[in-house]
């Protein structure tokens, strides 16, 4: 490995809440990370573990009425508390965003080079013509066939991967520093997922952005990053880089995820080790680990009080757990039988 | 589970073929095309046994699932249930069948009514068919790893996978043979449908059950099934026992499928072979003549000759036994080992 590259965004114990007639729902929790020049860190947990909007959060495109405190810098710059004209100019320029749907995210109405063009002469002042010609040129990036008779397509003309790359041709227009893919792949099939993966590489590839890559599919994140954060509860609860998540896990939650998962890889079908239980409600959240509940292992210290991400076999590898020492080398079986 | 159990199927499906209307607009909606949705497709279940049937959306998957309960009428071929062909049957002589096949379907949010608690839900089945008991009820909402004090409940204070868990309640309360289940675990976070996945394995083993297992996740189907066909575009391209479908895939389009998925490993993802495919399934309005994969088949673009092209063109292929029951519906057939 290299010297680490210059810090891009640094994510300091964040919190967003929404309230709403029960309750305010702590939908994150106290969330601090980093990602650096170039780096793939992705981001995973279950649906409602607050990944999606711990993204939206960097992004600005919260709710107004959602509770936010910590701090968000982009190169240095605060970006809480920014208004939304502040906002703008860093969205699509700086930090660009793929959403799991294409087809919302694109306007019907509009060409899609139309569409493309728009987002660069938002952020460059180029003529109308220069900013087409280099329409076609990201549609032919990211794989879609006949770029010059593609850019005068309206979306619905499109399928659902050829859509979804014109989202990751949007997204390259301005050379962003940061690209967001929030689940950008799964309402896809999996050989389509697999072109948009592709492209989604090209577009990283021809920019040197670095990516947060957001879902719910351990398989993606084994192929495509290099630093993994597990969501639960709205909280970090285990964060390394990806050889360590997915070798040398230390949080019982990882275990259980990486033991329920079938594996196509894998014959005889050793049985699947789900977890119990489901989720907590993040309204009124009781004390202790979140995982408490759900755990096989938990003991009185894990209902007394949340364990906080420490570092385990090196200070980057970190685990939110009381007893992670003890899980070095335990397979899920182990834990969870 | 041993693979080649009993050998008399409890269902034969033989030459089934739907095809769907297109109509046009205006008054007189005037019939304008097909959609080819399945397309003479053969196969058999075995008793105690899982077909795993894969492909991606739009392939005729669904379509073939319903067909096989009669919930759609077909338009052509014969699907033989316990030695009685049922294509034919009206509604009314469908009913005692009904009994003895049964589906749990995708989507564990609208597949319950929300009007109804989940002991009525479980029970409109055995009332349907006058063997309504109360205990019946308590005993499957057991069977499927729910309380029964729950049963008073309604389906929106359960979790998608304790919905699931009802659903598979509902559909096993007239003690089916076969189980189509269509997506059962698709909608479920990881966690949660491992959970599942053993509950219906332990119900098979328990009580002998035949199951059509309907995915597009080809990691669940390696798990659960005993043997696996694959269709594309409305046609099944190979068929296979399950160890023998992933290890000696034949057919190119089950190839890119298996080198597609992404396996949660990362050493193994990043030194895997990728058979990435080009452009878009072809609507099943107007199919491609002759292979129907042949506009996106890596073969024919890169190593046939003209010569040999012309037959994927012309002819289709017919499903070819390779051996072991191991059939595969390519002119160019030839196994690979991806994983």
């Amino acid at each position: 490995m290299t010297a680490p590259s210059e810090v891009l965004l640094e994510v300091d114990d964040l919190t967003v809440g929404f309230p709403t007639e029960d309750g305010i729902v702590q939908a994150v929790r106290g969330v601090s990370y980093q990602v650096r020049r170039g780096d793939a860190v992705g981001i995973v947990g279950e649906s409602g573990s607050g990944k999606s909007v711990t993204s939206l959060a960097v992004m600005g495109l919260l709710p107004r009425n959602a509770r936010i405190t910590g701090s968000i810098r982009l190169l240095g710059e605060e970006l809480l508390g920014r208004t939304d004209d502040a906002m703008s100019k860093i969205r699509g320029n700086k930090v660009a965003m793929i959403f799991q749907d294409p087809l919302t995210s694109l306007n019907p109405v509009y060409t899609v080079g139309v569409q493309i063009a728009e987002a660069i002469q938002a952020h460059h002042s180029v003529g109308k013509v220069r900013a087409m010609q280099r329409a076609a040129e990201l549609l032919e990036v990211v794989g879609i066939p006949n770029p010059q008779l593609r850019v005068n397509s309206y979306p619905h003309e499109m399928s659902g991967g050829m859509r979804q790359r014109v989202v990751i041709a949007i997204a390259m227009a301005n050379d962003p520093d940061l690209i967001i893919a929030d689940e950008p792949t799964t309402a896809l099939d999996v050989t389509v997922q697999a072109q948009v993966l592709e492209a989604l590489e090209a577009a990283r590839k021809e920019t040197g952005a670095a990516l947060v890559l957001i879902t719910h599919d351990l398989g993606v994140i084994a192929g495509h990053a290099d630093r993994v954060n597990v969501m639960y509860a709205g909280k970090l609860v285990e964060t390394g880089t990806v050889d360590e998540i997915f070798y040398q896990p230390r949080m019982p939650y990882t275990l259980g995820l990486l033991g329920s998962l079938p594996r196509i890889d894998e014959s005889g079908r050793p049985r699947l080790i789900p977890i119990t239980g489901t989720p907590p409600s993040l309204l009124n959240l009781p004390p202790g680990c979140p995982f408490g509940p759900r755990c096989p292992k938990v003991r009185d210290l894990c209902e007394a009080s949340e364990p906080a991400l420490t570092g385990t076999t090196n200070p980057r590898h970190q685990a939110a757990c009381h007893f992670h020492t003890e899980l070095a080398s335990a397979t899920a079986e182990e834990v969870f039988s | 589970m041993t693979l080649a159990p009993t050998k008399t199927p409890i269902v034969s499906v033989r030459g089934l073929v739907k095809h769907f209307p297109v109509r046009s607009r205006g008054v007189l909606r005037r019939q304008v095309g097909d959609v080819h949705a399945v397309c003479d497709v053969n196969f058999d279940i075995y008793s105690h046994e899982t077909l795993g049937l894969v492909g991606e959306s739009g392939c005729g998957k669904t379509t073939t699932g319903r067909l096989l309960l009669n919930l759609v009428p077909a338009t052509a071929g014969e699907i033989r249930f316990q030695d009685r062909d049922i294509v034919p049957l009206s509604r009314s002589q469908m009913r005692p069948l009904r009994r003895e096949m049964q589906i749990v379907f995708q989507d564990p949010y609208a597949s319950l009514d929300p009007r109804m608690t989940v002991n009525e839900i479980i029970a409109e089945p055995l009332r349907i068919h006058g063997v309504y008991k109360r205990d019946k009820v308590r005993d499957l909402l057991k069977m499927v790893g729910l309380s029964p004090e729950h049963g008073n409940r309604y389906a929106h204070e359960f979790s998608g996978g304790q919905r699931q868990r009802i659903g598979v309640a509902r559909a096993l309360a007239l003690q089916p043979k076969l189980l189509v289940l269509d997506e059962p675990v698709s909608a479920l976070d990881v966690s949660i449908q491992a959970g599942v996945i053993n509950l219906l394995e332990d119900l098979q083993d328990e009580l002998g059950l035949s199951y059509l297992f309907i995915s597009h996740d080809l990691s669940v189907v390696r798990h659960i099934a005993d043997r696996v066909a694959v269709m594309y575009l409305g046609r099944i391209v190979e068929i296979a026992a399950v160890e023998d479908l992933f290890r000696n895939a034949a057919h190119p389009y089950t190839q890119a499928l298996i080198s597609a998925i992404p396996v949660p490993d990362p050493k193994k993802e990043r030194t895997r072979k990728r058979v990435i495919l080009a452009g878009d399934v072809p609507s099943p309005v107007s199919p491609p003549s002759g292979c129907r994969f042949r506009t996106r088949c890596p073969k024919f673009a890169g190593q046939l000759t003209d010569d040999e092209r012309k037959k994927c063109t012309d002819e289709i292929p017919a499903l070819a036994e390779r051996g072991q029951g191991h059939q595969t519906a390519c002119h160019y057939a030839e196994a690979l080992t991806l994983i």
